[in-house]
């Protein structure tokens, strides 16, 4: 008797020595390389352990240790030395950049597939959409993280600063040890409030109080105000930035929605590439007007004397009025 | 000319074709229609979120109609090695472009022919990496 229990308890023991194995290789940064497609799902299974973003960045931040402290002696270090123009790596306007666009890997709650469903219903019935970016609101997070453009990252001790060319666009990730900004005193912006640390070279951060945005335009899905990420990014050679996002939508994701987003760094030896100002209304002709059936109009070009003349277009010919 | 050689070939191997409006939707344009036009330029608005390339086209019967042809913003053009400087007024040019559905002389520009060479605003996509 005292043999099997002895036999029992070990091999309770080798079952959690494997359990604790299969969850630290989950919560491992892994290469996106020709294991990739497993790589995925693990990452994706990672993060289906965690009710919400928050307790997915709590268990990181703990099993770091709360992160290391990086001073300015760390900045030239290649794993922090985030310098020169970027631009998305691939994806076109697909959130998860390993399919088309037409296509989504979100799995979708009831509302969040309903959702999703209008917009395919509007392109269809009309060939078109528009897009609040239009008028140079800003993307949005997560949206953020598909738009194309240049970006630049500034990495310091207590702040990194991700910035898109796009609506003159940065998001800045406290690092100094600050909390969240207070339920009562929060309120939901564009790209929400971003706190993180760094971890063996990592930038693990967590962005809640946003607002409701879509991933992209055409059939990608949308997310609600009630969305949070969590994000872990890495420069993993001299010119890759790659991120692991995890994003929590109760009321659009039945699952978390687990992508890899990555920027490469742009040839620019000429240094003519450089983030300009981003305006709507510096010129005329990119002014775009939302039509009666949803979709885009150029509203009135400053080459054409008269539009509402020569447009057959009713929105033109209104707008004109 | 070997910058956009290189960007052409990478483009064709990653099979980007059609139109990219980053932007805006494109419905306004007609993508199935394609027009080509010669003319000369009068005024190339280097702007964001959107360039215009504005070319005065000389009609049969004498009148001049001037043609708005859109692109992607300076660090995209950039990208594709088309400078403002590139484009001065006066400088002859045959371009194409996906017309607008409305009628106007408005059009999505595809690509240029200037002083003899094709310039592709669309290739300014292309991701080319900085050596390491």
């Amino acid at each position: 008797m005292t043999e099997l229990k002895a036999a029992v308890r070990l091999s309770l023991f080798g079952i959690l020595l494997v359990a604790a194995d299969a969850l630290t290789a989950q919560e491992d940064w892994l290469a996106k390389d020709a294991n990739w497609n497993e790589h995925k799902t693990r990452l994706q299974a990672f993060g289906e352990r965690f009710e919400n973003a928050w307790e997915l960045y709590t268990y990181l931040q703990e099993t770091a240790n709360g992160g290391n402290a990086l001073t300015w002696e760390d900045m030239p270090k290649p794993a922090y030395d985030w310098s020169g123009v970027y631009t998305r790596t691939g994806g076109g306007l697909s959130f998860d950049p390993d399919i088309s666009a037409n296509e989504t890997t979100a799995k979708l709650t009831e509302a969040g597939a309903s959702a999703r469903q209008r917009k395919i219903d509007l392109i269809t019935s009309t060939g078109g959409e528009y897009d609040p970016l239009s008028d140079c609101r800003p993307p949005s997070f997560p949206r953020w993280a598909t738009e194309p453009f240049l970006h630049e990252f500034v990495v310091t001790p207590n702040q990194t600063w991700l910035m898109n060319e796009m609506v003159n666009d940065v998001r800045r990730v406290y690092t100094d040890g600050r909390a969240h900004t207070l339920p009562e005193d929060a309120y939901a912006s564009a790209n929400g409030d971003t706190i993180g640390f760094w971890t063996d070279g990592m930038l693990v951060t967590h962005t809640t109080y946003l607002i409701s945005g879509q991933y992209q335009r055409g059939t990608q899905p949308d997310y609600s105000d009630r969305v949070d990420v969590v994000e872990r990014w890495k420069k993993v050679d001299g010119n890759t930035l790659e991120a692991d996002y995890w994003v929590f939508d109760p009321v659009n994701l039945s699952e978390p929605w687990y992508t890899r987003q990555s920027w490469t760094q742009l040839a620019n030896d000429d240094d003519l590439l450089r983030l300009r100002y981003w305006d709507c209304r510096e010129n005329q002709n990119n002014d775009i007007l939302e039509k009666n059936d949803g979709t885009s109009q150029f509203s009135d070009f400053d080459f054409i004397e008269n539009d509402a003349a020569v447009s057959t277009d009713e929105d033109v010919k209104q707008a004109a009025e | 000319m070997k910058r956009l050689l290189r960007h052409s070939l990478f483009l064709a191997s990653m099979g980007v074709v059609g139109a990219v409006h980053a932007h805006h939707s494109g419905a306004m344009f007609d993508d199935t229609k394609v027009i080509e036009l010669t003319g000369v330029v009068k005024e190339f608005q280097y702007t964001n979120p959107h360039s215009w390339l504005l070319v005065d086209i000389t009609n049969s019967d004498g009148s001049v109609t001037t043609w708005g042809f859109e692109a992607e913003g300076p660090s995209t053009l950039m990208r594709a090695g088309i400078r403002k400087g590139d484009l001065p007024p006066g400088t002859p040019i045959t371009i194409r472009g996906n017309p607008m559905k409305d009628g106007r002389s408005g059009s999505a520009w595809i690509d240029a022919v200037v002083n003899g060479k094709t310039v592709n605003p669309r290739n300014g996509f292309a991701v080319i990496p900085a050596a390491e």
